[in-house]
């Protein structure tokens, strides 16, 4: 049978469909909840999510998972604030502190899934407890003189600075869109993680690097949630404990959300960035009709749930 | 089983083994310590936990560990316990639940308002949490059987709908369980909900030897080969995940007894603890390999972790860091020697 449109496109452009008509639903309930404000406002929380689900979309094309994210975010969030004492000078330093932290995180993630063999749930699961005790004991439970600093002026300016009319952070995310499209649908890199998580014995006996390109992934994925963690501070102003909680969660529901399979080797970033929009859409249309925190949850699950029966009955057609 | 002789087919001619060589035959004792090499190594893990403590506790408090401390352990172990067996069933199937922490939270609110009253009253209740948590497992058995799903991001979903159910039983903490409940379940006097683990344990020992525990063994191994046998997977899905629910909310019912009171949020941490105590217990994440008993050691050995830290001084605050470390080295030196016993078959 021939398609106009390749189900892993029509995913995408139906997580995108969901998004705009989350928004005209929006609209419907609340006047200006389509405006230009409002709509950059929820992009920009969009964002985060958004970052988060690039480093899980890289780990879950291999048929991976980052349960790390939370305190690896964290813990990032804290180092900016508490490396930079929010002073510009400084910021240099703890931003590539920051990142460094969240990539080498992420490096001993892959390295212990790929060389001791340890299954990636139990991996990143343990490597969130070891980074939220680290960041625990180090800041004395964020009760260090460094700890009520603020995130230095040059990054709260990248979040909440404007460039044409829109916030920089989003500029950035467009950047990091554009970049991670590129490099998983036209390098090397890509093509070995596609490959990776459709047959990772096949990949190797076409000459992958598996172990390598596994442990980059996994790298990434840490990478991308300490920006995550730095552009919170810079957009809350503070770091605080727990701030990391509801991002694991929602990446991987942006990401399943956006198409991507959970067992690997399908799916795309475009999808999981449209995804964190329509989960971000969906949270703030739920807001606007003051609907409390508990049937925020149900509904979140039920959406979820009904969208994965959908794609996976697809699935199965094929 | 393997001293049953083979007999030869009647087709072959005698003397002609049907499929190549016969197998090399190997001890029993050999075969078994092979088979059950995580149950093994969860048990000494217990055991070099348990020496560590009681000697740090000696030379702390200069006497041994008396019924106070061996009843508070049992007692706060119990939930995790109960949760961990539930989550040992689904990971056999080579599932994995992560509403674990959604059940606990929705029974234990459940069992804070509703259990006050007579004996009568508090039996049917308890019943009724339980059959709660049977539902809650058989909703994440249908999608996950009938929908052919994944079941991480399966059971994400239902933990975010189960967390959202439990907060509107009970916005706040609080509720009551009366104190004739907690003595049944967790005397805080005695350690009588050891009775609790031995029930757990034979109840194990009747599944595994029962179809259904074989089917879920089975269909965890190699799904296709289970339904080329006969073996119904999707109604064998179901079924360990409605058991599982139904763990859980036992789970719920020893925490709300033990805390006296009930809170919609104290739950959350048995989703990752009852990973960690099947991880601990030698249970395979990969399916249809491992034992509810080691389960129980697991989730035994993480409160014994907790007491270790805790005698030794060690800050609190870096008490996580502590844990996640021993996970990985725990899972490492597991794997290890379990590939060197298994090595030759």
């Amino acid at each position: 049978m021939t398609r106009l449109l390749s189900p892993g496109a029509l995913r995408v452009l139906a997580a995108y469909g969901a998004a705009v008509l989350l928004f005209i639903i929006g609209a419907l309930v609340h006047p200006g909840f389509a405006s230009f404000s409002s709509v950059t406002s929820i992009l920009l929380i969009a964002s985060f999510v958004g970052l988060v689900a690039a480093g899980q979309c890289f780990v879950i094309l291999i048929g991976g998972i980052d349960l790390s994210v939370p305190w690896v975010l964290n813990a990032a969030a804290i180092l900016v604030a508490t490396a930079s004492l929010g002073e510009n000078a400084r910021a240099p330093y703890a931003l590539a502190l920051t990142l460094g932290m969240g990539a080498g995180a992420g490096v001993v993630n892959g390295a212990c899934i790929v060389w001791l063999g340890v299954p990636a749930v139990v991996m990143t699961l343990a490597m969130s407890g070891i980074v939220e005790g680290l960041a625990l004991g180090l800041s004395g439970g964020m009760t260090c003189a460094a700890c009520a600093s603020y995130a230095p002026p040059i990054v709260r300016d990248a979040v909440h600075g404007v460039f044409l009319g829109v916030p920089a952070a989003l500029w950035l995310w467009l950047v990091v869109i554009l970049v991670v499209s590129f490099v998983l649908s036209f390098t090397r890199f890509g093509r070995a993680t596609y490959a990776i998580g459709n047959n990772p014995r096949a990949a190797f006996l076409a000459g992958v690097n598996v172990n390598l390109t596994t442990v980059a992934l996994y790298a990434l994925s840490g990478f991308f949630s300490a920006l995550a963690g730095i552009l919170l501070v810079g957009f809350g102003g503070q770091a605080s404990l727990g701030m990391g909680a509801p991002y694991l969660f929602q990446s991987i529901a942006a990401v399943v959300i956006g198409g991507v399979s959970i067992l690997g080797g399908r799916g795309n970033y475009l999808g999981a960035a449209a995804g964190s929009v329509s989960l971000v859409a969906l949270v703030s249309v739920l807001l606007a009709l003051n609907m409390p925190d508990y049937g925020r949850s149900i509904i979140y699950g039920l959406v979820i749930l009904a969208l994965l029966l959908l794609y996976g009955r697809e699935e199965r057609e094929q | 089983m393997n001293s049953v002789p083979r007999e030869t087919p009647a087709l072959l001619p005698s003397g002609v083994p049907e499929d190549g060589p016969a197998p090399r035959r190997r001890p029993i004792a050999v075969h078994l310590i092979g088979q059950n090499i995580g149950l093994i190594l969860a048990l000494a893990i217990l055991g070099l936990s348990l020496i560590i403590f009681v000697g740090l506790f000696a030379f702390e408090q200069h006497r041994l560990p008396g019924n106070f401390e061996v009843t508070s352990s049992v007692n706060n172990t119990m939930p995790l316990a109960l949760a961990a067996c539930g989550q040992t069933l689904v990971v056999l199937t080579r599932g994995i639940d992560l509403s674990v922490g959604g059940v606990v939270d929705l029974t234990n609110a459940l069992a804070a308002i509703f259990l006050a009253g007579s004996v009568l009253h508090m039996i049917i209740v308890s019943v009724l949490i339980l059959l709660v948590g049977a539902a809650a497992g058989l909703v994440n058995g249908l999608v996950v059987g009938l929908g052919r799903l994944q079941p991480i991001v399966v059971t994400l979903a239902t933990l975010s709908i189960f967390q959202g159910l439990a907060i509107r039983a009970l916005p706040q903490p609080g509720g009551v369980v009366p104190t004739g409940y907690t003595a049944v379940l967790v005397n805080p006097n005695v350690p009588t909900a050891l009775l609790f683990v031995v029930l757990a344990v034979l109840g194990w020992m009747a599944l595994r030897r029962s179809r259904l525990g074989v089917a879920i063994f089975a269909v965890g191994n190699d799904e296709q080969s289970a339904v080329a046998l006969g073996i119904r997977a999707v109604r064998t899905k179901i079924i360990a995940y409605t058991l599982a629910g139904t763990l859980y909310a036992a789970a719920g019912l020893f925490l709300a007894a033990n805390a006296t009171s009930g809170d919609a949020t104290t739950g959350d941490v048995y989703t990752l603890t009852s990973i960690v105590a099947v991880v601990l217990g030698g249970v395979s994440l990969f399916g249809g390999r491992g034992s509810a008993v080691g389960a129980i050691c697991g989730a035994f050995i993480t409160t014994m972790i907790v007491n270790i830290l805790f005698y030794a001084h060690i800050n609190p605050l870096y008490q996580s860091f502590y844990e996640g470390l021993f996970l990985v080295i725990a899972v490492v030196l597991g794997s290890a020697v379990g590939s060197f016993a298994r090595r030759g078959r």
